[in-house]
């Protein structure tokens, strides 16, 4: 008997949703699509499948990349060029560089990890620190939704084409949880490999639960142990992706009131009206905090695997 | 009843809200009384607070993204 009633409400919703993609402004699908990776099957640029994975590169990826070669490109050139200047006191960039350096190691490696680890731990962390703020960063920017107005307004290119593509807006790539999934696997696997360097392979596993308790409690304790294992790597991933999606889709949802209110009133006045009374006053405000927060997502993931990785080496039980 | 799923999405996300606020207000309130108590140590006490609240926010982040699942997957 309820079938064809859900069945009839299927298709008449289906019918809806096509009706209103036609129409008029669906907000919940366009902030999506801005703030998701491209899908599989029309990617950025067409890589052959190997090994049953399919390489072809996505915004996201493509993103990434941007993002590494940015970071490589200018941290070598800064300290090149002080090199090649040969005097023992930093200037220009060379300056805000060391500042960076010197603070992860003093403020968040060497309060955790300890003296003896410091220099051992420091570049892993000093790589997550800079990849990630540059990667939450120059997702902020909106370089690519500019070269997209260009797009719209100059150049005209094919929609499928790699630069039509391109232009339809710039991501942070640290917003997917794959990325930031495989950052936490790497601090998941330097958590064990400095647990193992400091109290051998063996010692480190027995460290993970405190000796010398009556044996009930270890039925109970070893489990919480080994779920805690991978809860850690877990929120870390979370906590970064969702924080990014988060602020993107804040930003982008009260700026789609423009177009719901136009939709709602039928005339552009009201639109802009709103736009220009609350949604743009309150969209920079919560640009100017999603500022706030790039620079302490950074600072988080980099103080968290450094006090995982403390918490490996100095076994407090 | 069909969209029974986004009534309980939103009264999650409003009770994740009122967990997350009393936490970092119960946070903000004793580092406050903390630093007022001794001032010389605020640095240290800023430094003690930082971890507890980022895995706290942690936790909301958490439940926020099983919030959006429900809505997003049904």
């Amino acid at each position: 008997m309820f079938q064809p009633h859900g069945a009839e409400t299927a298709a008449h919703g289906g019918e809806h949703a096509a009706e209103a993609a036609h129409e008029g402004f669906n907000a919940g699908e366009t902030i999506i699509e801005h703030v998701s990776n491209s899908p599989i099957d029309h990617p950025l640029i067409h890589l052959p499948t190997l090994v049953g994975i399919d390489f072809s590169v996505t915004k996201h990826v493509l993103m990434l990349w941007l993002v590494a070669a940015f970071v490589f490109a200018t941290v070598t050139w800064i300290v090149r060029r002080h090199l090649a200047a040969g005097r023992p006191v930093p200037s220009g960039a060379m300056n805000g560089l060391e500042f960076v350096v010197e603070f992860v190691r003093d403020s968040i490696v060497l309060p955790n990890v300890g003296k003896k680890w410091v220099h051992a731990w420091t570049p892993l962390m000093l790589t997550f620190f800079v990849f990630i703020l540059c990667a939450n960063a120059i997702g902020l920017i909106p370089v690519f939704d500019v070269l997209g107005l260009l797009n719209h307004w100059v150049i005209h290119p094919d929609h499928e084409s790699f630069l039509g593509s391109v232009t339809h807006g710039g991501t942070t790539a640290t917003a997917n949880f794959n990325v930031t999934a495989a950052l936490a696997t790497i601090t998941f696997g330097s958590i064990i490999v400095a647990g193992t360097r400091a109290h051998g392979f063996i010692q480190h596993w027995k460290n993970l639960v405190p000796h010398g308790l009556a044996w009930p409690i270890y039925i109970l304790l070893i489990p919480i142990e080994i779920m805690g294992l991978f809860v850690k790597p877990f929120a870390l991933t979370m906590r970064l992706a969702a924080n990014m999606t988060g602020g993107h889709i804040a930003i982008l949802a009260i700026l789609s009131f423009v177009f719901l209110f136009t939709e709602m009133f039928g005339q552009a006045a009201a639109g802009i009206g709103v736009g220009l009374a609350v949604s743009v006053p309150l969209a920079v405000g919560i640009s100017a905090l999603e500022i706030i927060v790039v620079l302490v997502q950074a600072y988080v993931f980099t103080l968290l695997t450094a006090v995982f990785i403390g918490m490996a080496i100095h076994v407090h039980h | 009843m069909e969209n029974l799923h986004f009534f309980g999405a939103a009264l999650g996300l409003g009770m994740i809200v009122i967990g997350a606020a009393l936490g970092i207000g119960r946070f903000a309130s004793a580092a406050a009384e903390g630093i007022a108590r001794q001032p010389s140590a605020a640095a240290q006490i800023t430094a003690a607070v930082n971890l507890p609240l980022f895995l706290l926010e942690g936790v909301a982040i958490l439940a926020e993204v099983f919030v959006l699942l429900i809505v997003l997957l049904k």
